[in-house]
């Protein structure tokens, strides 16, 4: 599949970035990745969108980090917190109506005009 | 510079060239150094992480910090997307320190200039210390800052990183004006030299000092407004660093 451009995302990151840490707590580079294989590649975000994004979720209360030595590397792992876990749900909530919407007017095909 | 120096696992040549990479970055970014450090930290790991998958896919170490590199992008692309982060964090650092030392410049001025017990009211009070509005002025502003940069973002609307850090400039300018004047009213007055004058002259000189000093690094930040409003999901990926 094609790697989306980033400004697609633009409203729907946070959501994502939400869900991906819904399933346990990932450090950045992991988010990435996840939000890359469980697209099939069409999420292929550069890391100037996606980390400067986790702090500012951080910095809303949406999700919180901890600091922890791994192999001899400091990590960052991010989790989500309460907050986060409501906000997703509500975004999960205006992507049904959004994509429902969206899908009902690019889904209309109109019929092939006769000559 | 640079974040934590361990990269595991690769050789001195590919670890060069890792600390190159974040060395340029940790130049190019602004905001308070602690949370630099953290952010050089945190992509220290990401990139050593990203190193170790690209070899394990079987290329080699050069390559492997050549895909690395270039998928995260040109240093200024990664520190133009990082800027409104530490942009934000700076305002609210800077304010945070205002709200905390306020108190602590504000209640010498108090004690040397509170009305007579007599004379009691807000016009007493607004006679006797003339900077108030000044410093309501700042608090409100300060309030409304933190409100719409921290966690009511849910609910509020939140300011852009060039918004707060007016805001925050605002802040120091009106705390910088408070003190100017609240000084210069109170020498100009006349009044009989007290010993409290002394804490309350000397806390407002060191927060001018400060405040000279925060307004001129945050004019700086502002003036440089393109960097606060970069292109969406820009990367400059490119080849960089090889």
């Amino acid at each position: 599949m094609l790697p989306m451009r980033p400004e697609l995302l633009k409203g729907h990151l946070d959501a994502l970035l939400l869900a991906v840490l819904e399933t346990g707590p990932q450090h950045g580079y992991a988010v990435i990745e996840a939000l890359r294989t469980s697209s099939d590649g069409a999420l292929d975000l550069p890391t100037g969108t996606v980390y400067p994004a986790l702090h500012r979720l951080e910095r809303a209360g949406l999700i919180a980090s901890d600091w922890e030595t791994v192999g001899g590397r400091r990590r960052r792992a991010y989790h989500l917190t309460a907050s986060g876990h409501a906000a997703l749900g509500e975004q999960r909530v205006i992507w049904d109506q959004f994509s429902t919407a969206v899908t009902a007017v690019l889904g209309r095909r109109p019929w092939a005009a006769t000559v | 510079m640079g974040g934590h120096r361990v990269t595991p696992h690769v050789t001195t040549h590919a670890q060069m060239r890792v600390d190159a990479y974040l060395g340029d970055l940790a130049r190019l970014m602004p905001g308070p150094r602690r949370r630099r450090a953290r952010i050089l930290a945190e992509l220290r790991d990401g990139l050593d992480q990203a190193i170790a998958d690209h070899k394990t896919d079987g290329r080699t170490e050069d390559q492997a910090v050549d895909s690395a590199i270039d998928h995260f992008g040109t240093p200024q692309a990664v520190a133009d997307a990082f800027t409104g982060e530490l942009v934000t964090a700076y305002g609210r650092h800077t304010i945070a320190w205002y709200i905390a030392t306020g108190p602590l410049v504000g209640i010498w001025w108090l004690l040397l200039l509170q009305p007579h017990p007599w004379r009691a009211g807000l016009v007493a009070l607004l006679t006797a210390i003339p900077v108030l509005p000044l410093i309501a002025v700042a608090i409100v502003t300060a309030a409304g800052t933190f409100a719409t940069t921290g966690r009511l973002i849910r609910w509020l609307p939140e300011a852009s990183p060039v918004r707060a850090l007016t805001a925050t400039i605002a802040v120091v300018a009106l705390a910088l004006a408070g003190d100017l004047t609240v000084i210069m009213l109170y020498v100009r007055s006349g009044a009989p030299m007290r010993a409290l004058a002394i804490p309350a002259i000397g806390a407002s000189l060191i927060r001018i000092a400060c405040s000279v000093v925060i307004l001129r690094h945050a004019t700086l930040m502002r003036r440089d407004r393109t960097r606060l409003n970069p292109e969406p999901g820009g990367t400059g990926r490119h080849d960089a660093h090889r």
